[in-house]
């Protein structure tokens, strides 16, 4: 199996890449001693609150070689547990690991700051593997931390008329730890975000599947500040954002990055990269994900707070009935003084649909309804005046849009004036909605240089006001075999530039 | 004369604390009197949440309130209404306490603190023998086992301690053991812990002011015992179940 | 010729008639059996439609109703087919909470109504008493929170009041908030064939038949975390009457079968046959007048109860009597076989009773009225009751000396349990204050040496015993009179 995996890794071609997943693959599983949990005395009944006998037995192993704490089929409740080095949590299939549903049954950790089920801090060589299940069963959690808030024995300002992400479990918080595997496993219904990976050195993850819409800001899963990661053959479904990469510490940053045949479906992005992007991302490849139901972007890269984002190849993305496929955004959010940047992106094989509702309608924590008259908004590229995108390449793509753009609905023309008004929102949290209604249906390309489209497709099912393309203080470029098609658009100009130089439309 | 005396100031200490006392149901904490639901992590908050606000009683009224070790802060008296029981959680596990000495209530370094009332405390002391003896024998625990049996109360080095009136049950170590604590008044307690070898009603050592009277012991182990020599203690009015007085 | 003519008219009509009860299944009304949907709305309408139509029967096929409080109205019979499961609501603004019968099936002034089938009402009884706790310490619920735990809002599961011909057959009912079910002020009830799971929470009574005429309760089983089956008198102006439980089970963490707490009207006319109690803390049979009520007629035949912490109480209290006297009379038990244990009968249940704070030695059966208020002409038959024995005196004492026996306080106030007087100086009876008492073949065994006598008199004013018989190790006093006269013991 480990061959197996080396194997495909090479296959990828890049070499620090296969560098690192060599050392992640020889450093674990070396000597695997097996203990069952029930040894110690915890009872899958459901109802046992094991919390500390399973830290015990984390402990007693981690203290004695290593090994794999197993959990047989059943249901295990605990509150929060630290996972230790050498030690690897295998849930078998049928077995679920519930989170206690009483808040005080777990821990907000000192040096995180963040309440988690599972945590591990500065740990090496741990994992947790298996076909079982980790269940928050975080919507009670939740609904129960509101009862002791409103009560007035536990403080919160309830923001949202929910308690603040961080005083809600998630499921599995890791920091700083060495040699982490996360595979098989199914990780459902945190009260907060699912998992964290915060500054942890190679991180595997395989043939996971994660549900995470029990309740707000359920992310899938949160790689943060990480130094070699793969990502693979997983699934998740998430009342946030899915594949999500971030950045917290200015110093630090996300990099060296495979992510490989993950499905993912969203109640706010795919794939994104921030919000919070300190340091930033660097070296991803991401190949073959495929996107569907998600009520914002497929692909949404975001450096706001100063961080860079540089290197990132992206190949195959199907994009189903997602409401938007693109979103590359430079802000000046919480940057402190530095400089943000964004280059050297390559995107290509794309497939994408966008539909004219709402596409994660009818699931139970469905994105905000906005306040707006917007048509249907285009890919967007959009840096700032001083911090320009820089070498985007977009080869092989088909956008499918609806169009029927409404300017009695909503409009933005595309006089100088019109262009201009559009205000730059340094400061904002970037979705690609942020502007409202934007000039173009296919793509808005603002403040950027070296843009490149080499066999562009973008389809309008219905007649738009709006032309195909704006183009705003872009510096340099090429359009290469750009085709649109568009109903009763036959001499619509559907390329449009403004204090733009040095970009062939071919 | 000093008895006297001793008995004069703890009165007025408990007069004067029962008068400020806040009360507050443990209900509003989320603890369950359904015997099954593990209730550590709400009674501990309560009790922090107790202290850091002006201190108070927490007080359970009839049920059975499973629970690990719990920590007993400055200023936090528990109170068990009649029909309430703490019911010791069977794992050994769910215990912890001061230098690795396990006890189901404890605390350290803490003032004007108690357990009052007519409930009870039920210490399961067999199936926590039980727990430690089978880990012990799979080799997860290394210590012996009358170092990891836990007491029931705990506590070392407090000052201004009340129990009172309360039900004592079947610990598997020592029922009661105080630590250096200065002014102790136990009185009224009924204590029976019989299902464990050697089972003390109460330990002390290195305790000053200490008043123990009108309870009843059934103890496997000794009724009162010192280890480290402690002053001032006036022992009135106690007996054991063969109507003996304890001295 | 004439004659058949008759018979088939007759036999037509009688199939019209039955074929005229129309049915209705649920899913008519958009009512939906996927456990998520709150149905309140659609099962009243449903109810309503029903009613207004002439009545019929309500079909509920396999599957989790949810729903709020619904009330049931003349000639409307919900059927619960094997499968179907009503399931109560976990938010108490569901349910008529403003209402003295909140619960989940209401009825009043309501005749001919029935609840059968093999199907299930499920309160969810604990969630929403937890639920209901929450909206008290959130204050948006004002509630003094009796023990702990809401005295106000918690709903029943069913309550009819004043209703006229009930039926409740075959169904589960189980998990309410409070008592499972209550019948108030009805008349012509039957229930047959139930199981009662009523465990959820405290102050699950399995049954309460409060002043209600004509009843009949059989082949049931009832588990309750307090009285399992229970008649009441809540009304001075009313009566419990004419009433015959057969056949049924009960476990209880309270009492077994039970006359009270609240008696003001009182019981008349009870049978009270062949029925078992085991598990149960408290007494298998209570028989409580504290309240000014009047008993009378009451026969309990044969009763067996196993592992239960007392056998029979009977009892006269003043506590909310306001003047008026209570009075029992006519009781007669017989054929009783019980087993009382050394431990707490009912331990290990989540919600068992409570824990008591006393040095308390085994407590006798006791029949125990007021000074001048005697419990009078009570005949016990062919009994045996089974003691462990093994009372400790240093543990607790309770001697024969007139001292000892006049320092048993009357607590003529206090709420009636068995054990209200802590220790007593019997093991096996306990007589005061009663008059005109026959034992006949009583056999009184106490497992371990006892330091009571097996029976202590006082204030008795005639009893005649015969086939008496005591068996305790090392012997000991069999009968101790004070104050008691008439005194005999015959062969």
């Amino acid at each position: 199996m480990i061959n197996n995996r080396l194997f495909k890794l090479k296959m990828m071609g890049k070499p620090g890449v296969t560098l690192f997943a060599f050392l992640l693959f020889a450093t674990i599983h070396v000597s695997a001693k097996d203990y069952l949990v029930t040894d110690f005395g915890a009872k899958a009944d459901g109802i046992t609150l094991n919390t500390r006998t399973i830290q015990r037995a984390i402990d007693y192993i981690s203290e004695n070689g290593g090994g794999r704490l197993v959990f047989d089929a059943g249901n295990y409740v605990t509150g929060t547990i630290y996972l230790k080095s050498n030690v690897t949590l295998h849930l078998k299939y049928g077995a679920t690991i519930l989170g206690s549903t009483n808040p005080f049954d777990y821990v907000s950790d000192p040096k995180i700051k963040w309440v988690a089920m599972i945590f591990a801090v500065n740990q090496n060589n741990i994992g947790i593997t298996g076909r079982g299940t980790i269940n928050g069963r975080g919507f009670i959690t939740a609904n129960n931390l509101v009862n002791y808030i409103h009560r007035g024995i536990f403080k919160d300002e309830l923001k949202y008329d929910r308690p603040r992400e961080w005083r809600r479990p998630q499921n599995v918080y890791f920091r700083e730890c060495t040699n982490v595997t996360i595979t098989d496993i199914t990780l459902r219904d945190p009260a907060s975000w699912n998992q964290t990976y915060d500054q942890c050195k190679n991180l595997y993850v395989d043939n996971i599947y994660v549900d995470s819409k029990s309740y707000w800001n359920n992310d899938g899963i949160d790689i943060v500040d990480c130094d070699g990661v793969v990502l693979k053959n997983s699934y998740f479904d998430a009342a946030d954002d899915v594949l999500c990469f971030k950045s917290h510490d200015a110093n630090s940053i996300c990099q060296n990055v495979v992510v490989e045949n993950c499905i993912g479906r969203s109640s706010a992005n795919g794939l994104k990269f921030g919000t919070v992007s300190r340091g930033g991302f660097r070296n991803f490849k991401i190949k073959n994900i495929t996107i569907f139901d998600t009520f914002r972007s497929a692909i949404t890269f975001a450096a706001v707070d100063g961080g860079i984002i540089e290197n990132i190849e992206v190949d195959s993305v199907r994009s189903i009935n997602t409401g938007n496929v693109i979103f590359l955004r430079i802000g000046d959010r919480w940057s402190k003084g530095k400089k943000p940047s964004m280059k050297n992106i390559r995107i290509s094989n794309v497939y994408a649909e966008v539909p004219i509702g709402k596409p994660d309608a009818g699931y139970n924590y469905e994105g905000p309804v906005e306040d707006n008259p917007r048509n249907i908004s285009p890919a967007s590229i959009v840096g700032l005046p001083d911090y320009k995108i820089q070498d985007v390449k977009l080869k092989n793509i088909e956008i499918v849009y609806p169009g029927a753009g409404n300017p009695l609905y909503a409009y933005r023309g595309t006089s100088p004036a019109d262009l201009d008004s559009i205000p730059e929102m340094p400061a904002r949290y970037p979705e690609f909605s942020q502007w409202k209604e934007l000039p173009a249906w296919g793509f808005y390309v603002r403040h950027a240089e070296g843009i490149e489209f080499e066999n562009v497709i973008l389809r309008a099912q219905k007649k738009d006001y709006r032309p195909a393309i704006v183009m705003d203080d872009v510096k340099g470029g090429s359009f290469k075999e750009v085709i649109f098609t568009e109903p009763e658009s036959e001499g619509k100009k559907q390329i449009i530039q403004h204090n733009t130089e040095g970009v062939t439309v071919y | 004369m000093k008895v006297y005396k001793i008995i004069i100031i703890n009165a007025l200490l408990l007069w004067s604390f029962s008068l400020t006392a806040k009360e507050y149901k443990a209900s509003l904490f989320g603890a369950v009197s359904d015997g099954i639901t593990l209730n550590t992590g709400s009674i501990q908050y309560a009790i922090d949440y107790i202290s850091e606000n002006g201190g108070g009683r927490l007080v359970f009224y009839v049920g059975r309130y499973l629970t690990g070790s719990i920590q007993l802060k400055s200023n936090v008296v528990i109170e068990l209404k009649e029909g309430a029981v703490l019911v010791a959680a069977p794992s050994i596990y769910d215990y912890d306490g001061p230098e690795n000495r396990n006890a189901l209530l404890w605390a350290e370094k803490q003032d004007s603190i108690g357990v009052v009332g007519k409930g009870v405390i039920e210490g399961q002391g067999t199936l926590v023998l039980e727990s430690i003896k089978t880990q012990r024998k799979k080799g997860y625990l290394k210590e012996n086992i009358g170092s990891l049996c836990p007491a029931l109360i705990y506590m070392k080095g407090c000052n201004s301690i009340t129990i009172e009136g309360i039900n004592l049950r079947e610990a598997c170590g020592n029922v009661q053991f105080y630590n250096g604590c200065t002014l102790v008044s136990i009185s009224n307690i009924t204590t029976v812990s019989t299902s464990v070898e050697n089972s003390q009603g109460i330990l002390l050592s290195e305790c000053d002011r200490v008043n123990l009277s009108d309870s009843f012991f059934d103890t496997s182990g000794k009724e009162l015992s010192q280890a480290g020599a402690s002053k001032n203690l006036s022992i009135v009015n106690n007996i054991n179940k063969d109507g003996k007085k304890i001295r | 010729m004439e004659k058949l003519k008759i018979f088939v008219l007759l036999f037509t009509l009688l199939s019209c008639s039955k074929l005229w009860a129309a049915d209705y299944n649920a899913s008519i009304f958009g009512i939906k059996s996927n456990g998520t949907t709150l149905n309140t709305t659609a099962i009243q309408k449903a109810i309503d439609h029903i009613h207004e139509g002439g009545g019929g029967h309500l079909n509920f096929y396999v599957g989790r109703y949810l729903t709020g409080t619904i009330e049931l109205k003349s000639d409307v019979h919900i059927i619960l087919h094997e499968g179907a499961i009503l399931v109560g609501s976990t938010n108490v603004y569901d349910y008529n909470i403003d209402s003295p019968y909140r619960s989940l099936v209401y009825a009043k002034n309501a005749e001919n109504i029935s609840i059968t089938g093999l199907g299930v009402i499920d309160g969810q009884g604990r969630q929403l008493a937890y639920n209901v706790l929450d909206q008290v310490h959130k204050g948006i619920l004002e509630d003094p929170l009796k023990y702990d735990r809401s005295a106000k809002y918690r709903p029943k599961g069913i309550c009819f009041r004043e209703c006229k011909n009930v039926k409740i057959e075959g169904i589960t009912i189980k998990n309410a908030a409070e008592w499972v079910q209550m019948y108030d002020q009805c008349e012509n009830l039957e229930i047959n064939n139930i199981t009662v799971d009523s465990k959820a929470f405290w102050n699950n009574d399995g049954l309460d038949i409060v002043d209600c005429k004509n009843v009949l309760v059989t082949n049931s089983f009832f588990d309750a975390s307090d009285d399992a089956i229970c008649f009441k008198s809540h009304d001075e102006n009313k009566m419990c009457e004419n009433v015959e439980v057969r056949n049924c089970v009960a476990r209880s963490s309270a009492n077994g079968i039970k006359f009270g707490t609240v008696t003001k009207g009182g019981y008349k006319n009870f049978k009270i046959i062949n029925n078992k109690v085991y598990d149960t803390f408290r007494s298998a049979i209570t028989i409580a007048t504290p309240d000014g009520g009047v008993v009378d007629n009451i026969l309990v035949d044969s009763l067996r109860a196993y592992n239960t912490g007392n056998a029979i109480y009977l009892r006269i209290g003043a506590r909310w009597n306001k003047g008026r006297k209570g009075t029992m009379s006519n009781v007669t038990i017989r054929n009783l076989y019980a087993e009382i244990p050394a431990s707490k009968p009912d331990a290990g249940y989540e919600y068992e009773g409570p824990v008591e704070d006393l040095p308390r030695n085994v407590s006798p059966a006791s029949i125990v009225g007021l000074p001048g208020q005697y419990i009078s002409n009570v005949t016990l038959s062919n009994i045996e009751i089974v003691y462990p024995g093994g009372s400790n005196p240093k543990y607790a004492f309770r001697g024969i000396k007139p001292s000892d026996l006049d320092g048993i306080p009357e607590m003529e106030s206090a709420y009636p349990e068995f054990s209200q007087f802590k220790e007593l100086p019997a093991w096996g009876f306990y007589v005061r204050h009663a008059q005109d008492i026959k034992f006949e073949n009583v056999v009184l065994t106490a497992k371990e040496k006892e330091y009571r006598p097996a029976i202590v008199f006082d204030d008795v004013k005639g009893a005649a015993m015969s086939g008496m018989e005591y068996n305790s190790p090392g012997g000991g006093k069999k009968v101790h009179k004070y104050k008691s006269t008439g005194i005999i013991q015959k062969k």
